[in-house]
């Protein structure tokens, strides 16, 4: 039998418990009102209340992410085999791709309207910007530390750049895409909805950041953080995914450690 | 002359100055002046040139008040810091107030700067719109979503016929689509869009007869309880200020430029001709002056849009005395 | 199918150096094809900078070194075993002659064959980090094999692993030798698997010019575990042990 605290749910929904449970007390005590800060407990009626469009939000805001991370999951990684490919192209466009990481998207996001027009196409590039440089950076990071061992050994087998990069540094980086693309998740969603404050479109209700500044203009502090927690819930969703997906890929690397019997 | 003397005719100048406005107001105030801050909700403009002018002219000194006008931006929670306590007044409009009661916040308005609102909608002239209720038949709208004037124009005009999409204070996306309409302040969206080289028409708000007051001073009650003689007197010294911005307003528009380079005086100077109308009001009103019946109309409409429960806004406001 | 004895080596006044220090001095050796070479010396001698001089994965500053063949296939096995994690055992095998472009079905089952020689081929589907050291050094061994080559060299291939597996890899190494004619290069820093693999012994002086004992060792192939207890492997091991002492002192 498991012991209970093997139960892989269970350590952090008692965490959550605790932590909601003193937020709720300490805002009781300090008789703070719900504009300043929320109880959990109107949050989670908000959540309830508002289920449906919340879930309508929180899909549309999910496909922007998911396409966006998608895009930079391929493209990132197309720029990391063309950055690793040579030394000169590395100095030359390197820093350009840090471009990526230091830009404001909040300063941008207004001129991706001017490109992509109003609505997912805006909302998936400002995801994209925000979540390609993790996987370029650890996508270039593999390419670049392959064993040099390795390397003499397909040296030695007179194999062709091209087989050298298929079938060798491409598969040896597979471990650190994937760690760019773990990091990547979460920030596509933040990228996501930092888009849909500037290019949204309201016609199907929107997604989390129209839901967030609708509900900040009504002065719904419950709703804002019912929103909020759906945004996290969703950048949960969206990491499990790639860790799934790390797991399946990574399978061979890590498949039933030798053990000596 | 050497640095050292400019630097003690200064001394002096300060102290002489600062004793004639000591003697100005000892007869019935000693001990330190009344220190308070005001949350202005946007960066330094036209909006509160009376307040810089009250400043500037020592209209705040003259009343024993010790005043920081403090700039604001996007997104500033304005309401939120009152009522925390972080500063003591803030600038808002009318219908915000309103909500914020009904969310448990209890705010009052002090003074109300602009009569109407001279809140828009911008469209290019060019599309030839004869009224409000024809932008609404086609185009894009740029709005930020949420606002009680988003709710009034939705449920007057519906947004079945137009693509609804986010207004982030950009005028790019207006400039570049013909077919593009946008939320404006009268004061400042079209001055800039003219400048730009765009010919922009603008339908008010107000023309669907939701008139909320803006640009509206507001404090907690027990401020209010507690300093009410000072409140009274930082409203003297407002009304002092407005009235000596609206006869000449180059001075606190220079000190507003300085703080806001990136608006030129030009701008400055158009815009603050276009406000004034706004301020005195049809029929013309005494400057910053409320009354009931107006709040007792837009608490309708806000109960009427969803907004709020009904509640009596009496003690929303402090009546001019 | 070629039929060769293995390929030659001559080196002649070979001189490398790293950052102006001087790891290799004018070294002449000469290889006989189908000869199993084993080289020790102390660590810092420059064993394994000669190793990928000859493998081309280097080159000297001064020097020739010529091959008996135009055309040499050499493989290589390092100290490592630098299998693939994401291919299987089969697969890791086959690779150079993925990588020569034979095609599937002919590569397979070279491939399966010689996991056969090397007792692993109930291992082929399985992954290397399901694999202990000394299979994955089979692995590794049967891969390096996998092309014929005329030329086998060997960077301390067994350093890791322990005594008995060790013995082991010593005999399977052998064997392939036997099977598969070819020169055979193999660097350690172990005395007795050095005199009971190989030939020939030679001895590097520390600074790397001199080569300070090359001695034949005159045991005949196939070498068995009995050999390791016998008189002569015990002579021939204390020559040689004295003389790597003589030297190492010599150095110090």
């Amino acid at each position: 039998m498991k012991a209970l605290y093997q139960i892989v749910w269970l350590p952090p929904l008692m965490s959550f418990v605790l932590i909601t449970g003193l937020i709720e007390c300490s805002i009781t005590l300090m008789d703070l009102p719900a504009y300043l800060a929320p109880r959990p407990s109107a949050v989670a009626l908000a959540l309830w209340v508002h289920a449906e469009e919340l879930l309508k939000a929180t899909w549309h805001t999910g496909v922007a992410a998911l396409l966006g991370l998608g895009m930079s999951a391929l493209l990132g990684a197309l720029l990391a085999i063309t950055l690793a490919s040579h030394p000169l192209i590395r100095r030359a466009f390197y820093p350009y791709a840090v471009f990526f990481q230091t830009v404001p998207i909040i300063a941008i996001a207004p001129m991706l309207v001017i490109w992509f027009g109003y609505g997912q196409g805006a909302v998936v590039a400002a995801s994209f910007i925000v979540s390609v440089f993790p996987i370029i950076a650890n996508t270039l990071n593999g390419l670049l530390s392959t064993d040099p061992a390795l390397l003499d050994l397909f040296r030695i087998a007179k194999a062709s750049s091209l087989h050298t990069l298929f079938k060798l540094r491409i598969p040896g980086a597979i471990p650190h895409f994937l760690t760019g693309l773990r990091v990547a998740s979460g920030l596509a969603v933040i990228g996501a909805i930092v888009g849909e404050f500037v290019a949204d479109s309201y016609e199907d209700g929107g997604g989390i950041g129209t839901a967030v500044e609708i509900a900040l203009k009504e002065q719904r502090t419950d709703l804002v953080f019912a929103a909020v927690l759906m945004s996290s819930l969703l950048g949960l969703l969206i990491f499990w995914l790639v860790s799934g997906l790390n797991q399946i890929t990574l399978r061979r690397w890590h498949l039933g450690e030798f053990k000596d019997s | 002359m050497d640095g050292a003397s400019f630097r003690i005719i200064g001394l002096v100048m300060v102290m002489l100055i600062s004793s004639a406005c000591k003697n100005a107001s000892d007869d019935q105030r000693v001990g330190a002046p009344f220190k308070a801050d005001i949350q202005l909700n946007w960066v330094p403009e036209p909006e509160f040139g009376g307040y810089y002018a009250a400043r500037d002219s020592g209209l705040f000194d003259q009343e024993h008040l010790e005043v920081e006008l403090k700039p604001g931006g996007p997104g500033i929670p304005t309401l939120q810091l009152i009522e925390s306590g972080q500063v003591t007044f803030g600038i808002t409009t009318a219908d915000n107030i309103l909500i914020a009661r009904d969310r448990g916040a209890d705010l009052v308005a002090l003074f109300a700067l602009y009569q109407n609102l001279p809140e828009g909608i911008m469209v290019h002239a060019e599309r030839g719109l004869g009224a409000l209720e024809d932008v609404f038949k086609g185009g894009t709208l740029a709005m930020e979503p949420g606002t009680p004037t988003f709710k009034v124009l939705e449920k007057r005009f519906g947004f079945h016929h137009l693509h609804v999409v986010p207004y982030t204070n950009n005028l790019a996306p207006f400039l570049h689509d013909p077919l593009l309409a946008q939320q404006c302040y009268l004061t400042a969206e079209p001055i800039a869009a003219r400048r730009a080289g765009a010919s922009p028409q603008v339908f008010p708000i107000s023309d669907t007869g939701y008139n909320p007051y803006s640009g509206v001073l507001v404090t907690k009650r027990d401020v209010l309880i507690k300093h009410k003689e000072e409140v009274r007197r930082l409203i003297r010294a407002l009304k002092a200020g407005w009235t000596a911005y609206l006869k000449d307003p180059t001075p606190a528009n220079q000190t507003m430029h300085q703080l806001n380079p990136t608006m030129d005086e030009a701008t400055f100077e158009a815009s603050s001709i276009v406000q004034t109308p706004f301020i005195i009001g049809m029929p013309a009103t005494p400057i910053g002056q409320m009354n009931l019946e107006r709040w007792q109309t837009l608490s309708g409409q806000l109960v009427e849009l969803g907004l709020i429960q009904p509640s009596d806004p009496q003690s929303a406001f402090l009546p001019s005395e | 199918m070629k039929h060769r004895q293995g390929a030659g080596l001559k080196l002649r006044r070979i001189h490398r150096q790293f950052d102006g220090r001087p790891v290799l001095k004018h070294l002449d050796l000469d290889i006989a094809p189908g000869e199993f070479l084993a080289i020790i010396g102390p660590s810092g001698c420059g064993k394994s900078t000669l190793l990928r001089l000859i493998a081309d994965l280097d080159q000297p500053d001064q020097g020739t070194l010529d091959r008996s063949e135009e055309d040499v296939d050499l493989a290589f096995v390092f100290q490592d075993p630098c299998l693939l994690p994401w291919r299987s055992v089969i697969e890791n095998v086959a690779l150079p002659l993925e990588l020569q472009g034979v095609p599937h079905h002919h590569r397979m089952p070279a491939a399966e064959a010689l996991l056969k020689t090397v007792g692993l081929e109930e291992a082929q589907g399985k992954f290397p980090q399901q694999l202990s050291g000394g299979m994955k050094m089979r692995v590794s061994l049967a891969r390096a094999l996998i092309t014929r080559p005329d030329l086998l060299l060997l960077d301390e291939p067994f350093a890791a692993l322990d005594d008995i597996t060790r013995h082991h890899l010593d005999d399977h190494l052998q064997s392939l030798w036997l099977n598969h004619p070819m020169t055979v290069v193999f660097v350690t820093h172990s005395l007795s698997e050095a005199v009971y693999l190989a030939d020939r012994v030679i001895l590097l002086s520390a600074g790397g010019g001199d080569i300070t004992l090359d001695y034949k060792v005159p045991l005949a192939h196939p070498r068995t575990p009995a050999t390791r207890v016998s008189t002569p492997f015990i002579d021939h091991l204390r020559i040689v042990s004295e003389a790597f002492e003589l030297h190492a002192r010599a150095a110090e």
